[in-house]
């Protein structure tokens, strides 16, 4: 039984690549599977309110090829990928809302973080190729998991 | 440390700022030899973005300048494509802009009252840390800006970056009911507002008072918002349209942001202290009770109790938003009629952190030929240098990691959204 999981695609539209998350969650909309976009960090601790699961899909810098895409799960350690990325676009960051949350004890019980490599994230700049085919690839692979008809 | 060495300090990265940025300080003994707060902008990339463009397109562009007070945006666009249009707003819709605005003085106050700036005041490093033993301050932060929130999505569609705010009114009014669901919530909120304003007013604060040039919106019976007279505790007393007559704005080398100044004077402060020291009778009851029941009254001069300041402009913002919505009733139309003729028109509303300035320019279509948009934090950034270099020179002697931390916290008391003013920031104390 998996409970009630919530994916939600973060990030910045008008960014560049750091538009990855919100782009596989509209995708994933066109796909028929429920998902939350979100750029307020500190909105991101409300939107999982009463999940037992949350998939978040953000942008990652670590220095891999542009559009890989990395996973995470979040637990008492640190979330490796992101350690790089001390500046967010999107004010707080996601791993300070994380780490709040902890504070809070508002986690819920699993978190995994999908992030997908990015190069660009200045203003007025379109995502780069490499981050869309990513973008598809990761909606695709997360719907086929999280489907409303899979049981 | 009057051995005349030179010292710098550095923050490469500030932390608690909206945005990115960079903070250099040059020390020699106690002398405080230069101060450099450095800026990276993406060079007017909206005001060469809005070119072009159609006017209704505007508000929606300039939203996306700042994902923390993208109504300011939309609403100085607003005004300002209006007054080239010449139009007329029905006061229902007058009155809901109003109400729009209320709920982002909440979210972004909220935000850093207690999120960004009382770290400083009781001692941590930032909220993460302050919520282990303050659990219940975040809890009641995070409550007051999703109300905040709330406010904002009911008017705007959504939170981030709304999209129902238009040139002549909103593309989708709300019904009495709807505006009215929001009461409980806002009647919660001016409770923990008040609150608020207690706890931190009980903080300590440096001792340290400056003799600002204040500038802020004036209305004739109103705490400023939207509009009003652009005045300062100097004289200034000025329409929207000769802003630019009185306010230039400079380049600076070690900053791509520019710097503004009043012409002839120099530096100038914009933001919460400004409009409580020009606009403190102009407060609901409530809110000035609040300010004189924690010895708080104008001219307030000690940048540093800019907490408290925000705190009573959060009652203002909650007894406000309750007011409009007992009163509120929907306009006929959601919209006036916005007709395309060449014009310009400016405006000047009220942002969180201080006046926020947009100009157009527009054709006999409706297509924008010019636009100039002057955020808060670049009015104020050269009065944030200019404080440093008093306020360094109290700290040179602190060990350099308590001085860098107080630089860092002089600049927070100023709630800089430098990703509007600008991109990215980082601080550096240099003694030598």
């Amino acid at each position: 039984m998996k409970g009630i999981v919530r994916i939600i695609g973060f990030g910045n539209l008008d960014r560049g690549d750091d538009a990855a998350g919100l782009l596989v969650a509209r995708r994933l909309h066109e796909l028929g599977v429920e998902s939350e976009e979100c750029s307020d960090p500190l909105s991101l601790i409300e939107s999982w309110a009463g999940a037992d699961e949350v998939i978040i899909v953000d942008a990652a810098v670590t220095g891999a090829h542009p559009g890989t895409i990395l996973v995470q799960d979040v637990d008492h350690d640190t979330l490796s990928f992101f350690e790089g990325r001390e500046t967010s676009t999107h004010g707080l960051g996601l791993m300070q809302a994380i780490e709040l949350a902890r504070s809070l004890n508002r986690l819920p019980q699993r978190i995994r973080i999908y992030g997908i490599e990015g190069q660009l994230f200045e203003i007025g700049v379109l995502p780069s190729p490499e981050i869309l085919a990513a973008v598809e690839s990761l909606a695709q692979q997360l719907a086929r998991v999280h489907s409303p008809s899979e049981p | 440390m009057t051995n005349g060495r030179m010292r710098t300090i550095k923050v490469d990265t500030l932390a608690r700022v909206e945005g990115e940025g960079a903070l250099h300080i040059k020390l020699r003994g106690e002398q405080v030899t230069d101060v450099k707060l450095s800026i990276y902008e993406p060079p007017r990339f909206f005001e060469a973005f809005l070119r072009g463009r159609h006017f209704s397109e505007a508000p929606d562009i300039t939203a996306r300048i700042c994902g923390i007070c993208p109504i300011a945006y939309q609403m100085s666009a607003i005004h300002a494509i209006e007054r080239a249009l010449g139009l007329r707003i029905d006061p229902a819709v007058r009155l809901l802009r109003r109400l729009f605005y209320c709920g982002e003085w909440i979210e972004s106050h909220a935000l850093h009252v207690y999120m960004l700036h009382a770290p400083d005041f009781l001692g941590y490093e930032d909220v993460i840390q302050m919520a282990r033993d303050h659990r219940e301050l975040v809890e009641q932060a995070l409550r007051l800006k999703k109300i905040g929130n709330r406010v904002v999505q009911l008017l705007g569609g959504r939170e981030i970056h709304p999209i129902s705010a238009a040139v002549g009114g909103f593309y989708k009014t709300p019904t009495k009911r709807d505006v009215q669901a929001l009461e409980e919530d806002l009647k919660w909120a001016l409770e923990a507002s008040l609150q608020t304003v207690k706890v931190v007013s009980g903080f300590e604060f440096p001792e340290f008072e400056q003799d600002y040039e204040v500038v802020a919106l004036s209305h004739a019976n109103e705490y400023p918002l939207n509009e009003g007279r652009l005045i300062s505790n100097r004289g200034l007393n000025l329409d929207a349209a000769e802003y630019e007559d009185h306010f230039i704005e400079q380049h600076v080398k070690h900053s791509n942001a520019l710097h503004s100044i009043i012409r002839g004077r120099g530096s100038y402060l914009v933001g919460p202290l400004a409009r409580f020291n020009l606009n403190f009778d102009k407060l609901p009851a409530i809110a000035q009770e609040a300010a004189r029941s924690v010895g708080l009254k104008p001219p307030v001069q000690n940048p540093f109790r800019g907490i408290v300041v925000r705190a009573v402009e959060l009652v203002f913002a909650c007894a406000e938003a309750l007011r409009i919505i007992n009163e509120y009733e929907p306009p006929a139309q959601p919209r006036v009629e916005a007709i395309p003729r060449v014009g310009e028109g400016q405006a000047i509303t009220e942002a969180p952190r201080g006046i926020l300035y947009h100009r157009y320019a527009l054709d006999e279509n409706g297509m924008i030929l010019a636009a100039k948009i002057v955020p808060p934090t670049s009015q104020n950034q050269k009065r944030i240098e200019d404080d440093l270099r008093e306020f360094a020179a109290q700290v040179v002697a602190w060990p350099l990691d308590e001085a860098t931390w107080k630089c860092e916290q002089a600049i927070r008391n100023y709630d800089p959204c430098i990703s509007c003013a600008t991109h990215f920031l980082r601080l550096k104390v240099e003694r030598e």
